[in-house]
C-alpha cells in the first residue's frame, strides 16, 4: 500500500470515528467501503482491526454498513476468513436485529466462496493448503452458530434470515441435477457451483457426508412445520419456511418426496393462532404447491395427483389447470423432438437412466400427458355429471365449451397444444376417472359402481367409447422402457397395465345394461380395434406407441369440431360418399348435441365455406400423392413425414384386407383426409368469417326463440341466451342483436327479464374483472344495453307503460348516462336536442320513476333526488307543478331526504331573492318612489274594491310589469324559484316563516311572485300554532305580506279567536298600524270597534272605505258589527284636536259614507241627525252634515227644518262655526227656512241677515205677508224693517255685513265651510 | 426514509402509478413496476385495445391517445391518467426486467395475480444476497377511484411500517393492525434477493 492511500484511509476511518452526525457518517463508511475494496490484500489486512474497530460504533447503521464492508472484504479476500470468521460470529449476537441480519448476509456469500474454493483446490490437488483449510474450518462454526439461530425456537427478524441460510447450504451441498455435473474446464468460467463436481475425489469434502448433513437438516427444517412445534411460529416464519421448502423441492427433485408429505400436510387454519393471517399462509402454501405442480422433473410426476386435491380443497384447482397445461406444453414440445430424435437414433443403447426415462415420457406422450390431464379435472367432470344430471344442463354446458373451443383454441395452430386441449374434454376427464378408481383395485368397487349410477346413459356411452383407444392392442411390447414409464405413472391411464381385462369387461357388461348404447358401441368399438391390429400388423414399435393415440386423438377432434359447429366440417364431408357414413356414425355418438344446431351449421356454411372446401381438396390431393414437409398444418414438419409414412402403408393395408367391416373401412380410410380436415378449416377461416358465422348462428338462435316461445321453460332459455350473447366476443355485437330481439316485442319476447339477465351478466364481468382493461370494456357495454333499452322503452312505449321504471328499479346499477336520460326526461329541455314532442306524461312517467328509484335504491338516493328537485324548479309551469307535488307530497314525507329538501328549496327561495339583491340597492329608491306614484294614483283606478289591500298588491303588480327592468328576476323567474318552497311550506308551516323575513328585501318582482301564491297557499295551510306563531311576530317589512295573508284568513270564514287575539296583541304592542285589523274588524265587538273608530278614519280614504264597508257588512254570522247611523254618529264623534287626526280625513270619511246612499238612506240620515242633535255640545262638523243630508236627499228639508228650529231653541248662534253653517242651511232651504229664520230672536236674526244679505229681500218678503207679520214680535219686524224705529241701525248693521258677502252664493256657502273647518283643525 | 419501496400493478398505469405518485409526493424512496407483458390500455372496443410495449414514454402515449379520440379517452379517464402519470416518470417498467434497479425492502402489489406473479419472478432469481424482501398484497379494483383509494391505504401502511426499526419482527402485528382499522384483506409473503 502505498503511504498516501494509507494515510487517505486512516484519516477516513478516523474521521468515520468521530462523526457525529449519522448522515455523514454512513456517507463516509460508504466512501471508505469504496476506497478499501480497491485495495490489495497486503494492505487490507494491516487496516481490517480499524474497520474491526468500526465495529463498536453504538448507532446501528454504521455497524451494519462495517459488517457489509468486512465482508466484502472477506469475500474478496478468503486468506481473511479465520479472521472474519470470528467477528461475524460477534456480530451474530447484536442487539439489532438489522446488524445481525448483516452478519447472516455476509456469511453466505463467504460460505460460499469458500466452500468453492475448498472444492475446486481439492479437485486439482490432493493437498490443500493450510490457510484455506483453517477458513473452511471458521466457515464451519459460523454455519453451525447461524444453524443454531435458526432452529431454536422462537422466532424474530434474524431467524428469517438465518433459514434462508440454511436452505442455500443445503442446495449447496446436494447435487444440482439440472447443472453440469463436471467442474469448469479453465476457473475463470462464472458458472454456478455444482456440489456434484466432486464426485468423491476430494481429500476431505466427501459429497456423502455433505448430503447426509443436507438431508439433517431439511429434517429440522420440515420438522419446524410439523405439529406442534409450527403453532409456535409466527407467520413470516412460516411462510418464509414454505418458501424454503419449496425451492428446495424445485431446485433438489430428490427430496420431493420428503418435503412434499409436510407440506401437504399443513393445514394452515389449524396451526395459526392469530386467525388474521391464515391466508398469508394459505397463500404462500397454494405457490408453493403451485410450483411443486410445474415442476417437470419426473420425480414429480407421481405427486401431481395428491398436489392437486389439495389445490382444489384451497380452491385453487383453476390455477392448477393453467399450471398443468404449460407444463403440457413444454412436456409436448419437448417431447416432440425427443420422440423425433428416438427414432433417427432408435438403435442407439440408453446408458443413462435419466435419459431414458426422459425419452420415454418424450415418446410416450400422450400416455402420461393424459393421464395427468384428465386425472386433473376427473374430479370436475365427475362433480357436474352428479350435480347436473339432467340433459339440458348437460347440453349447455357442452355448448359452452364447444363455443369457446371454436373461438380460441382450436384457431391456434399450434397442433400440439390443440392435442392437449382436446384430450381434456370431459369425457376424456371421466375416462380418468374410471382408470383412477379401477386402478385401486377391489376397495373402489363401490365408489366405481356410485359413479356409473350417477352419470347419465348417454355420457357413460361416451366414455366407453373414448376408453376404446385403450384397449390393449397386442402385448407386444414389454420393454424395458415400458416398464420404466409404469414405475412412473402412478395413475396413468393409458397404458395396457391400468386397463386390465376385467376392467374392459366390466365395462361391457355396465354398457350391455343400456342396449340402444350397446348397439351403437359396437360398431364403434370395432373401429379402434380394427385399427390396433393393423398398426401392430405394421408392427413398427414406434408406430404401436404413437399411431393409436394420434388417431383416436384425431377422431376425438372429429368430435370436438362436429360440437363446434364448424360449417367447413359438415362441407367437406359431403363430396366423398363413404364420408357420410362416418359424419353420421360420429354424430351418433355425441350426445346432448343439438339437432337444430346441426341443421344451423350445415345451412350456414352454404355461405361460408365454400373457400375452405376447395382449399381442402387441395391438401387432400396432396396427400394422396405425398405429405410432402410443406403441409402448413403442421409445426414440425419432420414429425409430419414421419406420420405419413406411418399411415400410408396403414391405409394401403387396409384397403387390401377388405374383410373389415364398412364402418371400419369408412373410418380408416377417411383417415387421411381427417387429419388435415381438423385443422383446415381452421387455418382458411379469417376472423371475420369466424365473425360472420358466429353472428349468423347467434341470429338464427334468436329467431328459433321467437317461434318457440310458447314452448316453456322460458327461465332457463331467456338465460342460455343472455349468456351467449355476452359470452361471445363483444366486437360481433351480439348486444345489439340481443338488444334488437328484446326490443322488437318487449312484452312478448320477456323482454324485462332477457334483458336484466344480460345486465346482470355484463355487470358481473364488469365486476369481476380486476383488470382495467377488460372492466372497463364491460362497463361500457353494460352502458349502452341499458341506455339503448331504456332509451327504446321511453320512446315506443306510452307514458302509462312502467316497464322503464320496473327495469330501472332492478337493473344492477345505473350509469350515469342513464341518469341522464332519467333527467332530460324529467326536466324536458335540459338537453341541447329539443324535445318538444314530449307530454307533460312523459314528465309524470319520468318522475314516477324517479319516485321507485328513490324508494328503492337508496345508494342513488340523492342523485334521483337532484333530478326530481331541477325539475321541480323547472321554468315550465306544467313540469313544475308536477314535480312539485310528487317532492312535496311523496317524497318529502319521507325523514331521510326531507332536509336535504328543504335545504334546496330554501337556497332557490334565497337565490330568487338574492339575484336581484345586488339591483336592489341602486334600484330602491326608484321602487320607492314608483311605490308612492302608485299610491297615489290608486284612487284613480280603484273603485268600490272589496279588498283594498289586494289592489294594492295588484297595483305593485302592475306597476312592476309595465316597469320591468331588463336584469332583475321576472316574476315567472321567481315564481320558479319559490314554488317549491311554498309548497313545502304547507307541509311544514314553520317553513313559512323565511318567506316573511325574506320578504322584505326582496324585490319587486319576487313580492309580486309571492303576493300571487299567499292565497292558496296559506287556504290550505289553515290557521296553525305556527302560523300564529309568525303573525304574532312579523319582521318589519312584511306587514303588506302580514295584511294579505290576514285577509287569506278571514275571507269566508270567522277567524279563531286566537288569531283575533294575535292580531289585536300585535296592533297594540308592535305594530301600530290598523291596517292589519281590518281584515278582522267584523268579527271584533262593536264597543271595540267604536274604540278604534279614528284610527280608521285616520286611514287613507280607500282602506277607510274598505274597513267601512266590512264594518256594515259584518259577517255572516253575527250580523253587521256597526249600523250605518252608529257609524255616523261616530264619525261624528271624533275630536280632531284630541284624537289628532286631521278634520280632512273626518269630512272625508263622512264624504265617504254620503257616497253610499243605499246604505246610508233618508231614514238613517234623519236617525242620526235626531241623534246628534240632541248632542252637547254640539258635533263640530253637525251642520255640515246637515248640508250634505239636504244636498243628498233634498226631501229631508221638512226634517231639516225641524232640526233647525230644535238648534234655534238650542241658541245655535253660540257655536260660531255652527253658526255660519246654520245660516248656510237655512239660505239653501229658502223659502221653507224663513219661518225658522223668523223664530230667531231679533239679535241673531240681525246677525243672520248681516250675514247673508240674500237672504233679506225674500225674509222681509216673506215676513210683510199679513198673517205671518201679525204673529211676528215687533223687535222682529225692527230687525226686518218692517216697524221703522228700528231700522236704521239695522240698515248699519246689514251694510258691514254686506261689504264681505255681498257675492255669497251656494257654492260659496259650502266652500265657507269648509274653509272654516279645516281652519279649526 | 429507511425502506425502499416498490408499487406494482400489471400496466403500471393506473394502481401503481396512483399510489406512486401520492407516496412520491410523502418523500417515500419509492418505484413502480407492472407485471403484465405488455401496457395495455382500453380502446375504442375489446378487440381494438391500445397496446404499448413498457417502455414506452407516458407522453407518448398520451399524444398517441389524444389524436386518436381526444373525446374517448377524455371522458374514460385514460387521459387525465396518463398525464398524471407523465409528471411522475418517464415510461411504464415491467417488474421483471427491474434487476438493475436494485432491491426494495417492501413490495406493494394490487391484485392477488401480480402479487404471484412478483413472487414467482422473486423466487425464480437468484437469491444469493439473503436480503429479505416484504411482499404485500392489497386487493384493489381496477378503476381509477378505487385505485385512489388504495393509494391512500399504501400511503397509511407505509407509514406504519417506516415507523418501526425493522419490519422483520413486528410485521404481524402491523398487518393485522391495518386489517383491523380498515377493514381490508391482506396478503403478505417474504422472499429474498
Amino acid at each position: 500500500m502505498n503511504p498516501v492511500s494509507r494515510e487517505k484511509l486512516a484519516s477516513l476511518s478516523n474521521s468515520v470515528k468521530f462523526a457525529t452526525d449519522l448522515g455523514p457518517k454512513l456517507e463516509l463508511c460508504r466512501q471508505l467501503k469504496r476506497d478499501l475494496l480497491e485495495e490489495d490484500a497486503a494492505a487490507l489486512s494491516e487496516f481490517l482491526s480499524h474497520i474491526f474497530d468500526l465495529y463498536s460504533d453504538p448507532s446501528g447503521p454504521v455497524r451494519k454498513l462495517a459488517t457489509e464492508i468486512i465482508g466484502e472484504i472477506g469475500v474478496k479476500h478468503l486468506e481473511f476468513v479465520p479472521e472474519i470468521a470470528p467477528f461475524l460470529i460477534t456480530v451474530l449476537e447484536d442487539a439489532t436485529p438489522a446488524v445481525a441480519r448483516q452478519s447472516i448476509s455476509c456469511s453466505i456469500d463467504l460460505f460460499r466462496h469458500t466452500l468453492e474454493k475448498t472444492a475446486i483446490q481439492g479437485l486439482h490437488s490432493s493437498e490443500l493448503d493450510s490457510d484455506l483449510e483453517s477458513s473452511w474450518s471458521w466457515m464451519l462454526k459460523l454455519k453451525e452458530k447461524i444453524y443454531s439461530i435458526a432452529f431454536q425456537p422462537g422466532s424474530g427478524g434474524v431467524k428469517l434470515v438465518a433459514l434462508k441460510f440454511v436452505e442455500a447450504v443445503i442446495l449447496l451441498y446436494t447435487p444440482n441435477p439440472n447443472g453440469s455435473s463436471e467442474p469448469p474446464p479453465n476457473e475463470g468460467t462464472p458458472i454456478e457451483f455444482n456440489i456434484s463436481w466432486l464426485h468423491g475425489r476430494h481429500p476431505f469434502l466427501n459429497v456423502g457426508d455433505l448430503s447426509i448433513e443436507a438431508s439433517q437438516r431439511l429434517v429440522l427444517l420440515l420438522d419446524q412445520l410439523r405439529f406442534p412445534t409450527v403453532k409456535s411460529l409466527t407467520t413470516s416464519v412460516i411462510v418464509v419456511l414454505i418458501n424454503s421448502l419449496s425451492a428446495i423441492a424445485k431446485k433438489r427433485p430428490a427430496y420431493y418426496g420428503r418435503i412434499l408429505p409436510v407440506l401437504l400436510s399443513l393445514d394452515p387454519p389449524s396451526f395459526v393462532i392469530k386467525e388474521v393471517h391464515v391466508y398469508g399462509a394459505n397463500n404462500a402454501l397454494k405457490n408453493a404447491l403451485l410450483s411443486c405442480l410445474q415442476c417437470s422433473h419426473p420425480s414429480a410426476a407421481p405427486w401431481r395427483d395428491r398436489l392437486l386435491g389439495a389445490l382444489k380443497d384451497m380452491e385453487a384447482g383453476g390455477l392448477a389447470e393453467v399450471a398443468l397445461n404449460q407444463v403440457h406444453k413444454v412436456n409436448g414440445s419437448v417431447e416432440d423432438e425427443k420422440d423425433h430424435s428416438s427414432v433417427i437414433k432408435e438403435e442407439k443403447p440408453m446408458t443413462k437412466a435419466c435419459d431414458a426415462a426422459g425419452s420415454n415420457v418424450g415418446r410416450k406422450r400422450s400416455g402420461t400427458e393424459d393421464s395427468s390431464g384428465l386425472a386433473e379435472t376427473g374430479d370436475v367432470s365427475g362433480k357436474r355429471v352428479r350435480s347436473t344430471p339432467s340433459v339440458s344442463e348437460e347440453s349447455t354446458k357442452e355448448l359452452n365449451r364447444n363455443t369457446s373451443m371454436s373461438q380460441g383454441d382450436i384457431s391456434s395452430a399450434q397442433s400440439t397444444t390443440r392435442k392437449v386441449d382436446v384430450d381434456t374434454g370431459p369425457v376424456q376427464q371421466l375416462v380418468a376417472m374410471f382408470g383412477a378408481l379401477v386402478a385401486q383395485g377391489e376397495k373402489a368397487v363401490g365408489s366405481l359402481g356410485i359413479l356409473i349410477s350417477s352419470i347419465s346413459a348417454d355420457l357413460l356411452a361416451e366414455v366407453v367409447m373414448a376408453n376404446m383407444r385403450n384397449l390393449p392392442p397386442t402385448h407386444s411390447h414389454t420393454d424395458a422402457d415400458d416398464e420404466l414409464l409404469e414405475d412412473m405413472c402412478i395413475v396413468g391411464s393409458n397404458t395396457q397395465a391400468k386397463y386390465p381385462p376385467s376392467f374392459l369387461v366390466d365395462v361391457v357388461s355396465l354398457s350391455s345394461t343400456f342396449p340402444p348404447i350397446a348397439a351403437l358401441l359396437n360398431s364403434q368399438q370395432s373401429v379402434p380395434n380394427e385399427i390396433v391390429i393393423q398398426k401392430t400388423e405394421v408392427g413398427e414399435e414406434v408406430d404401436v406407441m404413437a399411431g393409436p393415440n394420434s388417431t383416436v386423438a384425431y377422431a376425438g377432434m372429429a368430435h370436438e369440431a362436429e360440437n363446434a359447429l364448424l360449417p367447413g366440417m359438415e362441407k367437406i364431408d359431403v363430396p366423398t360418399p363413404s364420408d357420410i357414413q362416418d359424419v353420421g356414425n360420429l354424430e351418433s355418438g355425441i350426445p346432448g348435441l343439438d339437432s337444430s344446431f346441426h341443421y344451423d351449421g350445415l345451412s350456414d356454411a352454404q355461405a361460408a365455406s365454400s373457400l375452405v372446401s376447395t382449399d381442402l381438396e387441395d391438401t387432400s390431393q396432396e396427400q394422396g400423392t405425398s405429405f410432402g414437409g410443406k403441409s402448413p398444418l403442421h409445426v414440425l414438419p419432420s414429425i409430419s413425414i414421419e406420420r405419413s409414412e406411418e399411415l400410408s402403408p396403414k391405409a394401403a393395408v387396409n384397403d387390401s384386407s377388405g374383410v373389415v367391416s364398412s364402418t371400419a373401412t369408412s373410418v380408416v380410410s377417411s383417415h387421411p383426409f381427417v387429419l388435415p380436415k381438423m385443422s383446415a378449416p381452421v387455418v382458411n377461416l379469417s376472423d371475420d368469417q369466424k365473425d360472420d358465422v358466429q353472428k349468423l348462428a347467434y341470429i338464427r338462435i334468436i329467431e328459433a326463440y321467437k317461434q318457440i316461445a310458447v314452448a316453456g321453460g322460458s327461465q332457463v332459455r331467456s338465460s342460455l341466451l343472455a349468456y351467449l350473447g355476452v359470452e361471445l366476443p363483444s366486437e360481433l355485437d351480439l348486444h345489439k342483436l340481443l338488444r334488437d330481439h328484446i326490443l322488437s316485442d318487449y312484452i312478448n319476447h320477456e323482454g324485462h327479464e332477457l334483458t336484466l339477465r344480460v345486465l346482470y351478466r355484463l355487470f358481473g364481468e364488469a365486476e369481476e374483472e380486476s383488470d382495467f382493461f377488460s372492466c372497463t370494456t364491460a362497463a361500457s357495454a353494460y352502458e349502452t344495453f341499458l341506455l339503448a333499452v331504456a332509451e327504446t322503452l321511453r320512446d315506443t312505449f306510452p307514458p302509462s307503460d312502467k316497464s322503464l321504471s320496473k327495469l330501472l328499479g332492478e337493473a344492477p346499477c345505473l350509469p350515469k348516462s342513464v341518469l341522464n336520460l332519467l333527467e332530460c326526461l324529467c326536466s324536458p329541455g335540459i338537453s341541447e336536442k329539443a324535445e318538444e314532442s314530449q307530454s307533460g306524461d312523459r314528465v309524470t312517467q319520468g318522475l314516477s320513476t324517479v319516485w321507485s328509484l328513490i324508494l328503492l335504491r337508496p345508494p342513488i338516493r340523492d342523485v334521483c333526488l337532484k333530478i326530481a328537485l331541477q325539475s321541480a324548479v323547472h321554468h315550465l309551469e306544467e313540469v313544475r307543478m308536477k314535480a312539485i307535488r310528487l317532492v312535496a307530497n311523496k317524497l318529502y314525507p319521507l325523514p331521510s331526504i326531507s332536509q336535504q329538501i328543504e335545504d334546496f328549496a330554501r337556497e332557490m327561495l334565497l337565490s330568487a331573492v338574492n339575484i336581484d339583491a345586488a339591483e336592489i340597492t341602486d334600484a330602491e329608491g326608484l321602487i320607492i318612489e314608483s311605490h308612492k306614484d302608485s299610491e297615489l294614483e290608486k284612487p284613480s283606478h280603484e273603485h268600490q274594491s272589496v279588498s283594498s289591500t289586494g289592489k294594492d298588491i295588484s297595483a305593485i303588480f302592475h306597476q312592476s310589469e309595465t316597469s320591468q327592468s331588463g336584469s332583475s328576476p321576472s316574476v315567472p323567474e321567481a315564481q320558479r324559484c319559490m314554488s317549491l318552497y311554498f309548497a313545502l311550506c304547507t307541509k311544514k308551516h314553520s317553513l313559512f316563516g323565511q318567506i316573511f323575513i325574506v320578504y322584505s328585501s326582496a324585490s319587486k318582482a319576487v313580492k309580486q311572485a309571492i303576493h300571487r301564491h299567499i292565497p292558496i297557499l296559506v287556504r290550505t295551510m289553515g290557521l296553525s300554532s305556527d302560523l300564529l306563531e309568525i303573525i304574532s311576530d312579523p319582521p318589519t317589512g312584511s306587514e303588506n305580506l302580514l295584511m294579505q295573508v290576514l285577509q287569506t284568513l278571514t275571507e269566508g270564514t270567522v277567524p279563531s279567536a286566537e288569531l283575533i287575539f294575535t292580531i289585536k296583541k300585535l296592533f297594540d304592542s308592535k305594530l301600530k298600524d290598523v291596517e292589519i285589523l281590518v281584515p278582522v274588524l267584523p268579527f271584533l265587538p262593536g264597543d271595540e270597534v267604536l274604540l278604534l273608530f279614528p284610527y280608521l278614519v285616520n286611514l287613507p280614504l280607500d282602506k277607510f272605505q274598505a274597513a267601512l264597508t266590512r264594518l256594515l257588512q259584518g259577517s255572516s254570522q253575527s250580523g253587521p258589527v256597526l249600523s250605518p247611523a252608529e257609524v255616523l254618529i261616530a264619525i261624528h264623534g271624533i275630536d280632531p284636536e284630541r284624537d289628532g287626526i286631521p278634520l280632512k280625513k273626518v269630512t272625508d270619511a263622512c264624504n265617504a259614507c254620503f257616497e253610499q246612499r243605499h246604505i246610508f238612506t233618508q231614514q238613517i240620515l234623519a236617525k242620526v241627525l235626531n241623534q246628534l242633535v240632541e248632542q252637547i255640545p254640539l258635533p263640530l262638523l253637525f251642520m255640515r252634515t246637515v248640508l250634505q243630508a239636504i244636498g243628498a236627499f233634498p226631501g229631508l228639508v221638512g226634517f231639516i227644518m225641524e232640526i233647525l228650529s230644535r238648534l234655534v231653541s238650542k241658541q245655535i248662534w253660540k257655536y260660531p262655526k255652527l253658526w255660519v253653517g246654520f245660516l248656510k242651511c237655512a239660505f239653501l232651504t229658502k223659502p221653507q227656512s224663513f219661518s225658522v229664520l223668523l223664530q230667531l230672536p231679533p239679535p241673531q236674526l240681525e246677525n243672520a241677515l248681516n250675514r247673508t244679505a240674500a237672504l233679506k229681500a225674500p225674509l222681509v218678503a216673506h215676513a210683510s205677508q199679513e198673517n205671518i207679520r201679525t204673529s211676528l214680535p215687533r223687535s222682529v219686524l225692527a230687525v226686518l224693517g218692517l216697524s221703522p224705529e228700528s231700522q236704521p241701525s239695522s240698515q248699519v248693521q246689514t251694510s258691514q255685513a254686506h261689504t264681505g258677502d255681498t257675492n255669497n252664493s251656494e257654492k260659496d256657502a259650502v266652500a265657507e265651510i269648509s274653509k272654516e273647518s279645516s281652519g279649526a283643525s | 426514509m429507511k425502506f425502499r419501496y416498490a408499487m406494482v400493478c400489471s400496466s403500471n398505469q393506473n394502481r401503481s402509478m396512483e399510489a406512486h405518485c401520492l407516496l412520491k409526493k410523502q418523500g417515500f424512496d419509492v418505484s413502480s413496476y407492472g407485471t403484465g407483458t405488455h401496457v395495455k390500455l382500453p380502446g375504442p372496443s375489446l378487440r381494438e385495445p391500445n397496446v404499448y410495449e413498457f417502455g414506452t414514454p407516458y407522453k407518448h402515449m398520451f399524444d398517441d391517445l389524444r389524436r386518436k379520440d381526444p373525446e374517448l379517452y377524455k371522458r374514460n379517464g385514460i387521459l387525465p391518467m396518463l398525464k398524471r402519470n407523465l409528471s411522475v416518470k418517464l415510461a411504464p417498467q415491467r417488474w421483471q426486467d427491474n434487476a438493475a434497479d436494485g432491491y426494495f425492502d417492501i413490495v406493494f402489489t394490487f391484485e392477488e395475480k401480480v402479487f404471484d406473479m412478483v413472487l414467482e419472478d422473486l423466487h425464480n432469481r437468484d437469491q444469493v444476497l439473503l436480503k429479505s424482501v416484504l411482499v404485500i398484497n392489497l386487493e384493489v379494483k381496477d378503476n381509477h377511484e378505487e385505485a385512489a383509494v388504495g393509494a391512500r391505504l399504501a400511503l397509511d401502511l407505509c407509514e406504519q411500517i417506516e415507523a418501526v426499526e425493522s419490519w422483520e419482527d413486528s410485521v404481524d402485528d402491523i398487518l393485522i393492525c391495518f386489517e383491523n382499522k380498515h377493514r381490508r384483506k391482506l396478503l403478505y409473503s417474504i422472499s429474498f434477493y
